[in-house]
């Protein structure tokens, strides 16, 4: 499998090399990829739905338990089929749709990998691969959604998909390293032995919560479901094959992985039911007021999303049934209706459904096909559509659980999905035609071929689904609860309750439709509705981002060289200041006064000096000043047995003067700028720092000092080193590699002080 | 004398003095330049694997025992360390030939950076204090001239700060040397190790090593002492800016783990708690200065900050994996930031500036730089599977390990930001359309360059982004790498006894 | 003596950082150099002052007799000397420099490089 995946991506990176020799060839390629890798799913059912597992690994960082581990089982062979099934179908759409662009190798360079990563995500066995893979679907999707890059709202829509997936991802991310430290290993297939000990962590809360944001940014949930509406803006195949198919699908996915790891318990099921019903109201709700025709099916996309998580939740075998068929019901039809958007769209010239009437005539193959789909999505039988929706009231009422609110709910949600159907066909397709920016005509040949197959099959399984269906459903079940069950699936019940309800449904649904424009004027003049948008709250956060970012730096870098030292000396003054007095007991600090007068004499000249340099009025003074305190210095140098030292002091402080004096001769007036009570803060610092550092000197001249070095450089200076000055002989030898460096920073010095003269360069016009 | 730890300081000293010596032929010092980088790399790369199968590897300069003589160590770390700085020396040596404008070249650039190479080596190599001192000098001056080297208002201006804040910490670290001193008598380090600790006053050692970190902070960029960082590292010419970015902040972040490990790991509980509050904030304040910018390399000079912070926070949770996961951090992190200054070098070559607002309409001529950049771009942010993706996973799982979840939370926030930072880059400069209507003739130099020359430019970033694409698929190589020097890190015993032999 | 060359050591940081946070350039050098003072002066009062022997080898001896002052500390500071010199001088042409390019003599005006852009 990891070969599978490999040349996926290796076919994908090669794509730019074969749109040199024509320019169809990669979306060409593509879809060849898809279907091979499709056909090559397709040969191990007979393996995987006779209850057996692929396990494939390869070692790849073991330091840290991950490894290029997959796991081939019913759930991942079922969404390997999805991706790589609708895959064909879209990229073949696809290869006729962007054949114009210019730059549509890139194109399908960005798609190829967005499949190979999903693939790749569905058969990871090690958690850490997966969000690997995750994260390169997020990565793709953002190439994706923002290809039309030079338009500002592509450019938006995609930094708000990645944002807003990024940070679930981000959160996962703590989530799975903490279940790997939990249980010592990131492989799925280990962990399933492993749920009591993670349950029953005192983490388990955290860690849910953090799976729980990753599933729920990814899928799309509320309220972190607004980058997907937005996501439109990403072409047509692009909707049809990550943001209804495939990618959003990825949290359900998830979710469904970790069910029998994480699964089980009253917080789980109850976050999945409360989340998922919520999202599965609210998103089908704004759906119809949408005249996109891709944001309508965008919305309705969310709501079955919804409807997938909460079936999740609910968690009976009944409920997974239904959510397994609920996928591939949806899977098919909503492709379907997204590449028939985008053929109007290409058609036509509009995606506005107030704008669009009586296509039928003009599209009677798109129009066929759209109503296929649309029967599927009304739930009527025989239609795949029509096993998901009876499985789905089934479940809900026999579970028993939030009686009668939930099985209202999903009431309420389906009759407008009905609405949404209709809108989404009907409206366009039947009555009288309106004219339409291009004129229109059929599909071509790769545009229509691909949706009506794909609408046949929802026929096709609603009708044979106890022979087509079965062992898929058991298999995929079997991995989501990882014990084995045996259910038939049929397609007709008899006429029970949910046949009425179904019935029922449709009915009001239509109804609905017909009088829907009421509802919309009611919904469109709350007002709240705004405070409720989640991405009024993203955009709020972005921009208080900004606004955050923009204070504190201007905050902290002002800009002020003498702001930036007030800081450092201030952090030099806590962590020193505070260590010192928190360690050291100041009884130990035993200053040693005795001196002569000399010294005293010699104290107080430096102290004066320094003094007189700080309040020089004019230049000159305060370079004699400083010269003072320098020869000072040399002649305590002098009195301390270090005549090498003084001598060299004296040397470069004269050096220092006549240096200060020719260079800065020629300076504008000498002035005090500063205010009075700036001096007097900055003296104040200034004054702690150096008391700081007289109590250090105090402290550690009052402990006695024993050094070896001394004495080995006394005793080997003249013997070995042949010198008898024990300081020349110290730099010339012994720390010879010092006065290396030293006099190379001289020697930088002068290059720099050359070129400094020399050089001076226009700066470079911006 | 062990001649190899040595080679590191002596070829970049002999190449530079080749340099002065041909100072108005600029071919000639290109040519010693070019040859001196790549030397110093395959040395570089013996070092590393001598010490990888042998061992610490230790020398006496001037065959003066130690602890009386300096002592040059070779540890896991500084070897690692010495070999990046190969791989990043040449590759700026080939990204300087084709960039750096004529007249800086007249006036010392190549000996420069030859110095510069020179005394990060000796800072990586030495096993005493004071030469530590020295090479820090060596370097900084080098770095001052070369920032400086122009004197465009920018620089100058930036240099100011620059010299001014870096001359302060010398300042404390000449102190903190002095202090040293008098407190322990001997000035190598694994005789400091044990010097300190005969003192028997962790309280008195950890004053000293409260200096160091305010000394060796300031070089590094922690917070609050980095500020002298995005004032400067944004004026010079694109090549210096990428050494710069790339190896001299890691430099005190070297020291810092050296003293951290070896000398001052007396009050853990207290210092390191610091460092970790230090560390967050670090990465916070940084990456929000990203935020607010709106010019390249301002953008990058501020993630460099926060990403310090990163590799902090590695060592003040002072566990093995977390110091595996700085070093680790520090590699991967060298690599993908001194490539995105030299990208942003080519960019401003094609685009005439570095402003984001003045960029814009790049990706559709030039896609495969879009690509390096993204490689880049994504691994600095952590996007699997780069390079950068394994930095953070090891961090984040120490941390996780320790049950640090306030840092973790931090982590994880920053990283969504320096992803949206890195985005905006691309947003600007790659995919939106160009909005000013300067002629593009005007300012493209890039267009007009020679051939060999774009390879000059161009190459490096290719190599650095292999490197990066490298560590990110095959991360066990540098991991393992990461966990034994880090092994070697926390146990000074390993190190002293090599450089003082059995000890009692 | 220890104790009031502690003193000057404090009173030369004091004027170091006080210098060092004025406006004018040249007093910024200044407060550098009187670092650099206190830093030497610090490092030779922490090596323990002996007062009178330097530390020469007497003709006829091997080694020198205690007491001597410590040579170390010495080469030290003398190496620390004349690094400091050379970051001076260079750091005096600068700020002449940046005098010339900005104007100006007051850092205050020099924040260019630092403003949100």
């Amino acid at each position: 499998m990891i070969e599978v995946i490999l040349l996926s991506f290796l076919s994908a990176f090669l794509l730019p090399l074969f749109f040199r020799f024509n320019k169809k060839l990669p979306g060409i390629i593509s879809t060849l990829v898809a279907f091979f890798l499709f056909i090559y799913f397709a040969s191990t059912l007979p393996t995987i739905l006779s209850g057996n597992v692929i396990k494939e690994s390869t070692p790849w960082f073991p330091a840290v338990g991950i490894n290029f581990s997959f796991y081939l089982d019913g759930l991942s062979l079922l969404f390997a089929l999805l991706i790589t099934g609708i895959g064909t179908v879209v990229f073949l759409y696809a290869s006729k749709y962007m054949e114009d662009y210019k730059y549509s190798a890139r194109f399908f360079v960005y798609l190829t990998s967005f499949m190979a990563s999903m693939l790749g995500l569905v058969l990871s066995d090690n958690l850490i691969l997966l969000f690997i893979f995750l994260e390169l679907t997020s990565v793709t999707s953002f190439l994706l959604i923002g290809f039309k890059h030079e338009k500002e709202s592509s450019r938006y829509a995609a930094l708000q998909a990645l944002i807003v997936t990024g940070t679930g991802g981000l959160i996962l991310f703590a989530g799975i390293i903490a279940i790997g430290i939990i249980a010592g290993t990131f492989n799925i297939s280990d962990l399933l032995s492993n749920q009591q000990l993670i349950v029953q962590h005192s983490a388990y809360g955290l860690i849910l919560f953090t799976f729980l944001l990753g599933a729920f940014t990814k899928s799309a949930q509320f309220p972190f479901h607004f980058w997907l509406p937005s996501a439109m803006e990403a072409p047509t195949p692009v909707s049809a094959y990550l943001h209804s198919a495939t990618m959003v699908k990825a949290g359900v996915f998830l979710l469904a992985r970790m069910n029998p790891i994480l699964g089980g318990t009253e917080l789980w099921q109850n976050s999945l039911i409360l989340f998922g019903t919520i999202t599965m109201l609210f998103a089908i709700l704004t759906a119809v007021k949408q005249t996109d025709l891709k944001k309508i099916l965008a919305y309705s996309t969310v709501s079955i999303l919804g409807t997938l998580v909460m079936l999740i939740g609910i968690g009976t075998d009944f409920a997974i049934r239904a959510m397994i068929i609920t996928l591939i019901a949806h899977a098919i039809y909503k492709a379907t209706l997204f590449l028939i958007s985008g053929t109007i769209d290409s058609q036509t010239g509009t995606r506005d459904v107030t704008k669009l009437r009586g296509l039928k005539d003009k599209m009677p193959i798109t129009f066929a096909t759209a109503i296929l789909a649309m029967l599927s999505m009304f739930g009527i039988i025989p239609f795949l559509g029509f096993i998901g929706k009876e499985t789905l009231l089934d479940s809900v009422i026999r579970s028993g659980l939030y009686f009668p609110f939930l099985p209202i709910i999903v009431f309420v949600s389906s009759v407008f999905v009905i609405a949404v159907a209709s809108i989404v066909v009907l409206r366009p397709f039947l009555f009288a035609f309106k004219k339409t920016p291009r004129d229109v005509t059929e599909a071509p040949f790769r545009m229509w071929i691909g949706p009506a197959l794909l609408s046949l099959l929802g026929l096709v399984f609603g009708i044979s689904a106890t022979y087509s269906l079965t062992s898929i459903v058991n298999s995929v079940s079997a991995s989501i609860f990882n014990f084995n069950s045996d259910y038939t699936i049929k397609l007709w019940y008899g006429f029970n309750l949910n046949f009425f309800l179904s019935v029922l449904i449709v009915l009001v649904g239509l109804v609905f439709y017909r009088y829907r424009n009421i509802f919309i004027k009611i919904v469109s003049h709350s007002a709240i509705i705004n405070y409720v948008k989640p991405s009024f709250w993203y955009d709020k956060f972005i921009s208080g981002l900004n606004k955050l970012a923009t204070t504190q730096t201007s905050l902290l870098q002002t800009g002020f060289l003498r702001h930036y030292i007030i800081i450092i000396m201030l952090a030099f003054i806590v962590f020193v200041g505070y260590t010192f007095f928190r360690n050291i007991p100041l009884s130990e600090i035993n200053p040693n006064f005795n001196s002569t007068t000399y010294e005293k004499i010699l104290a107080g000249v430096i102290v004066i000096s320094a003094f007189f340099v700080v309040k020089a009025k004019s230049r000159l003074y305060a370079i004699i000043s400083m010269g003072v305190v320098g020869y000072s210095i040399a002649i305590i140098f002098v009195l301390y047995g270090a005549p090498d030292l003084a001598l060299t002091q004296f040397a470069i402080e004269t050096l220092s003067v006549i240096l200060f004096v020719f260079v800065l001769y020629k300076l504008p007036k000498y002035q005090n700028f500063s205010h009075p009570t700036r001096r007097m803060r900055d003296f104040l610092i200034a004054g702690s720092s150096g008391l700081i550092i007289t109590l250090i000197v105090f402290y550690v001249t009052s402990i006695q000092l024993q050094s070896e070095v001394k004495k080995f450089f006394s005793e080997t200076s003249l013997p070995i080193g042949m010198g008898r000055n024990v300081v020349n002989v110290i730099i010339v030898d012994f720390r010879a590699l010092d006065t290396l460096g030293e006099i190379t920073v001289l020697g930088i010095a002068a290059i720099g002080v050359f070129s400094m003269l020399k050089l001076i360069l226009r700066e470079e016009k911006n | 004398m062990n001649l190899i730890l040595v080679l590191p300081i002596l070829i970049p000293f002999t190449t530079a003095i080749l340099c002065l010596f041909f100072w108005k032929n600029i071919k000639a010092q290109r040519i010693f330049h070019l040859s001196g980088a790549f030397l110093y790399l395959i040395f570089s790369f013996v070092l590393f694997s001598e010490v990888r199968t042998n061992g610490i590897l230790v020398t006496q300069v001037g065959d003066w025992v130690a602890p009386f003589g300096i002592t040059f160590v070779g540890d896991l770390f500084s070897a690692i360390m010495i070999l990046i700085n190969g791989i990043i020396g040449f590759a700026t040596a080939i990204y300087a030939v084709g960039s750096i404008d004529e007249k800086r070249a007249q006036y010392g650039f190549y000996p420069l950076l030859q110095f510069l190479i020179m005394g990060i080596s000796g800072a990586f190599l030495t096993g005493d204090i004071f030469n530590l001192y020295v090479w820090f000098e060596v370097m900084l001056m080098s770095s001052f001239v070369l920032i400086a080297l122009g004197g465009t208002k920018p620089q100058i201006e930036g240099a100011i700060k620059y010299v001014t804040l870096n001359l302060l910490s010398s300042a404390f670290f000449l102190t903190g040397c002095g202090i040293l001193y008098g407190v322990a008598g001997t000035l190598n380090l694994a005789d400091l190790s044990i010097k300190l600790a005969e003192l028997n006053n962790p309280g008195l050692v950890t004053v000293i090593g409260m200096l160091f970190l305010v000394s060796f902070g300031i070089k590094a960029g922690i917070f609050p002492l980095f500020f002298w960082l995005p004032a400067s590292y944004h004026t010079p010419p694109a090549a210096v800016s990428a050494i710069f970015g790339g190896m001299m902040t890691k430099v005190g972040v070297y020291s810092l783990i050296r003293v951290y490990t070896l000398l001052f790991n007396h009050d853990i509980g207290y210092t390191h708690t610091i460092i970790l509050v230090l560390a967050s904030f670090t990465m916070v304040t940084g990456v929000l200065g990203a935020f607010a910018q709106t010019e390249f390399r301002r953008i990058l000079s501020f993630h460099i900050v926060s990403q310090i912070g990163y590799m902090i926070l590695g060592l003040a949770i002072f566990t093995p994996l977390s110091i595996a996961g700085t070093i680790f951090y520090i590699a991967h992190n060298i690599f993908a930031k001194t490539n995105l200054f030299f990208i942003s070098g080519v960019v401003r070559s094609i685009s005439g500036s570095y402003s984001l607002k003045k960029l814009g309409g790049l990706y559709k001529p030039y896609p495969m730089l879009g690509i390096l950049f993204l490689i880049s771009a994504f691994a600095l942010a952590g996007i699997p599977p780069l390079s950068g993706f394994w930095a953070k996973f090891i961090v984040i799982k120490a941390a996780l390990e320790v049950e640090d979840l306030i840092s973790v939370a931090v982590a994880l926030f920053v990283s969504l930001l320096t992803l949206l930072s890195m985005i905006k880059i691309w947003n600007d400069a790659f995919w939106k359309d160009k909005i000013d209507s300067e002629s593009e003739e005007e300012v493209n130099q890039f267009k007009s360059m020679s051939k060999v020359k774009k390879i000059f430019f161009l190459s490096p970033i290719v190599l650095l982004a292999l490197i990066t694409i490298s560590i990110g698929f095959f991360p066990e190589f540098l991991f393992s790498l990461s966990r034994d020097a880090a092994e070697q890190l926390l146990n000074p015993q390993i190190y002293i006894e090599a450089v003082l032999g059995k000890v009692k | 003596m220890e104790a009031l060359l502690a003193i000057v050591i404090g009173v030369l940081y004091t004027a170091g950082i006080y210098m060092m946070l004025r406006r004018s350039l040249v007093k910024v050098i200044f407060g550098l150099v009187f670092l650099g003072h206190a830093a030497n002066l610090l490092i030779f009062t922490l090596g323990r002052i002996t007062t009178g022997k330097p530390p020469f080898v007497a003709a006829g001896a091997t080694s020198v007799v205690e007491p001597f002052a410590d040579p170390l500390p010495q080469a030290l500071i003398l190496t620390a000397i004349i690094i400091g010199f050379g970051v001076q001088a260079f750091a005096i042409i600068l700020f002449k420099k940046a005098y010339h390019t900005v104007g100006t003599d007051d850092v205050d005006k020099m924040n260019s490089t630092d403003r949100i852009e």
